[in-house]
């Protein structure tokens, strides 16, 4: 069991960067994912907390003990890779006691029996034990590789993508299983993903990072709902979260009148809302809010108008596009049950406790509105 | 724009031990967008293929607009195919690799110019006629490819993929301005997909494909909410409906046998259930609303994983070996360890035999006709000689 600590790790691969300065605290037996996209960094990350790549600069500290000059073998740490990296003529068995009778640890066959048994269990596949990789489902043989991974007792455990290779229907239940596990396991987790409901559902925290760069360590619902740049606020979310430019007409102490999407729209703010808009330099403010916080049909005084563009059910909700006056688009997610045609006008609204507010210059987080809890 | 028909089309590869595409039958209507849906290896792609006239016909009959185009040459059926690789011409500028097909169907310059630009302004690709396909993204080219199989006004446009080679942002966006695009234009479409969502948001109707045969075939919203088999319920979304094992106990109670697992045989199902001993069960996510305070009907159990994903919380409560995955608004409320109770939804239950997989229906329920029905009675006009 140990924490970890990345301080200023950089790595270019010739001009190409690969991360740059890196600092990242995990807390032992914290599950921390990393999310971005295709060459983001992830990858890079890991192999360097693995020490299969050597950093240009920075150090890396594995609970008290720094191990910057240690080999790979000698860093207790496991790894777990998107493609399995099995044995294909070993039996389940034999792949997950083979680290354990590796020289280094050279255990008791007793030992080693109890531990490959406890994990099988624990991944339900221990009626697979003397079954071939070769017949093995994708799935299963996902959970072979987290038990070879898991049977070392490693002080940290460093995942690399693991569900990618998995179709969509088995993801879900892997993520919601892996998730179930955490809590048996124990163990501090570096988890690598570019997909965002899997960094958000099994984090304790998410750390974002993108060309390189970290953006934003937090919490699921910060980065989800204090997203620090807009950057990060479109990296989460399906369909994408809408920004929309809002330009301030007027302000009292209580409330705000801007004009957005080609109307005049007024809101109520906080005091908070009030002096972070304050800080603004220009009139105009951003204005983010995600397609399921848009209510569609509804009468209100904050009624936007649109024409719907485009239509599409997706079993139990739909993305409805809509060209609002000013011919932006807005997506709203609707409930499955109702339907629109295209071309019909229609009326919408945003809550004001949805909206996120950004300053446009520097494209960052400037204050949210207050959520209120859902109640079922 | 033509209507399409398959009738009983079938393929079978010289080696192969089974078909793969085994009796098709699909009535395309003019017009219509449908979608061919199903895992890799179902025979979605012979069967676009066969349409195109890329792939020969072992068996079974391919009409466009009711004529019979079995032995006619690709580019003698009037359809417009773009496939998944772009396929453009790189040493030709955009504006030739849309005129490209029309040149060599003897159209005169200036009736080129005419539909390039008009084909160009559809597909909102007007400032890039003048590149080179090298100077494109990924979903310009996709553009420009879905515009090349359009300008000949094919009577039917067949569209194998367009999207999976694009990042998640693109594929949503280019989606949506296919599924614009149809509603104005009307193409007759086919699209084969192996993306659920994909087909949801597209197509009129969805052919579901599984080994070469076809599933069902019916609306989006009729797939989704009374699938004809296992199969279907479990192919279609996303998070994937519950599907699990129960045993009939004293003909009143649905249960997973040493769990807590019980749930009363509501009067909408005791039909369905008859005498039987044993069923599979499935609901959705959403059709499961988990709460604290216990009602009539629900069953017991305990969390044991909980899913933040912003805006909704998916909860999981574990019966042995069978996790049931609940999604509901977003709460901090639920935490593992706590226990709850879970209120089934009687209308999103959906029951399945634990041998066939086929859907247990009264009757009442239009979706369980014999799945080929759908098509059967389009084909019958066209078709009757």
């Amino acid at each position: 069991m140990a924490s970890i600590h990345l301080s200023g790790l950089t790595k270019f691969y010739g001009k190409r960067r690969g991360v740059e300065d890196v600092s990242l605290q995990v807390g032992d037996q914290e599950f921390l994912t990393v999310f971005g996209p295709a060459g983001a960094g992830k990858t890079t990350t890991l192999n360097l907390i693995a020490g299969i790549v050597t950093p240009d600069r920075g150090s890396i500290r594995i609970g008290e003990k720094t191990v910057d000059p240690l080999e790979p073998a000698d860093r207790n740490v496991a790894m777990v890779f998107e493609s399995y990296a099995l044995y294909p003529q070993f039996t389940v068995y034999q792949n997950m006691a083979f680290p354990l009778r590796s020289p280094k640890h050279c255990l008791p066959a007793a030992e080693v029996e109890q531990r490959v048994r406890h994990f099988a269990t624990m991944l339900k596949i221990d009626h697979l034990l003397e079954r071939q990789i070769q017949a093995l489902s994708n799935g299963q043989r996902q959970r072979t590789a987290l038990g070879r991974a898991l049977v070392r007792r490693p002080d940290v455990f460093l995942m690399d993508e693991p569900l990618s290779h998995l179709d969509a229907k088995l993801r879900h239940s892997m993520r919601a299983e892996l998730k179930e596990m955490r809590g048996q396991l124990g163990t501090t987790t570096i988890y690598v993903t570019h997909d965002y409901l899997e960094a958000m559902s099994l984090g304790d925290r998410v750390a974002v990072i993108n060309q390189g760069r970290i953006l934003q360590v937090g919490t699921p619902e910060e980065v989800y709902f204090q997203p620090t740049t807009v950057e990060v606020a479109k990296l989460f979310g399906d369909p994408e979260i809408n920004l929309i430019e809002a330009k301030i007409r007027s302000r009292q102490s209580t409330s705000v009148r801007v004009q957005a999407l080609g109307e005049d729209w007024s809101f109520p703010i906080t005091p908070e809302i009030g002096s972070a808009l304050d800080k603004l330099t220009g009139e105009n403010v951003q204005l983010g809010f995600r397609p399921a916080d848009v209510t569609v049909g509804v009468n209100g005084n904050s009624s936007l108008h649109g024409v719907v563009y485009s239509f599409e059910p997706l079993g139990t909700k739909s993305v409805l596009t809509i060209d609002s006056v000013a011919g932006q688009r807005v997506r709203a997610l609707v409930d499955g049950h109702r339907t629109f045609q295209v071309d019909r006008r229609i009326e919408f609204s945003v809550p004001s406790a949805s909206l996120i507010f950004f300053d446009p210059e520097s494209t960052r987080y400037l204050i949210r509105s207050t959520r209120t809890e859902g109640e079922d | 724009m033509a209507e399409l028909i398959l009738k009983t089309l079938t393929k079978v590869y010289t080696q192969a031990q089974s078909a793969a595409v085994d009796e098709l039958n699909l009535g395309v209507r003019d017009g219509e967008f449908i979608a061919l849906l199903g895992p890799s290896g179902c025979g979605k792609s012979t069967t676009l293929r066969m349409v195109a006239g890329l792939e020969s016909v072992t068996s079974g009959e391919i009409r466009i607009g009711n004529k019979l185009v079995n032995d006619l040459h690709p580019k003698d059926r009037g359809v417009g195919l773009a496939f998944e690789n772009y396929a453009l011409y790189p040493p030709l500028k955009v504006r030739d690799n849309l005129a490209f097909n029309l040149r060599a169907h003897g159209l005169g310059a200036k009736e080129i110019n005419r539909r390039v630009d008009e084909i160009a302004r559809t597909l909102q690709i007007q400032e890039l006629l003048d590149l080179k396909p090298a100077a494109l993204s990924s979903g310009q080219k996709q553009r420009v490819n879905m515009a090349r199989a359009m300008v000949r006004r094919p009577s039917v446009l067949l569209l194998d993929e367009p999207l999976s080679h694009l990042d998640a942002r693109l594929r949503v966006e280019l989606r949506t301005e296919i599924k614009r695009l149809h509603a104005e234009q009307r193409f007759t479409t086919v699209i084969v997909t192996h993306d659920q969502l994909e087909a949801m948001a597209l197509a009129d109707r969805i052919a579901v494909m599984n080994e070469g045969k076809l599933q069902q075939f019916d609306t989006p919203l009729e797939v989704f909410n009374h699938p004809a088999n296992e199969f279907v319920a479990g192919f279609l979304g996303e998070p994937p409906m519950n599907i699990f094992r129960t045993a009939v106990a004293d003909s009143r109670r649905l249960v997973i046998p040493d769990t807590d697992f019980a749930l009363p045989i509501m009067p909408a199902i005791q039909k369905l259930v008859g005498s039987r001993k044993e069923l599979k069960l499935g609901i959705r996510p959403w059709g499961i609303r988990v709460s604290q305070t216990q009602t009539d009907g629900a069953v017991p159990g305990v969390v044991v994983v909980v899913e933040d994903l912003g805006d909704e919380t998916r909860v999981g409560i574990r019966y042995g070996e069978v996790l049931i995955m609940s999604s509901i608004p977003v709460t901090r409320r639920y935490r593992p360890g706590l226990p709850v109770f879970l209120n089934f939804n009687e209308e999103d239950l959906n029951l399945f035999d634990p041998m066939t997989g086929e859907r247990l229906s009264d009757g009442s329920d239009s979706s369980n006709q014999p799945y080929e029905n759908a098509a059967e009675n389009e084909i019958q006009a066209p078709v009757s000689r």
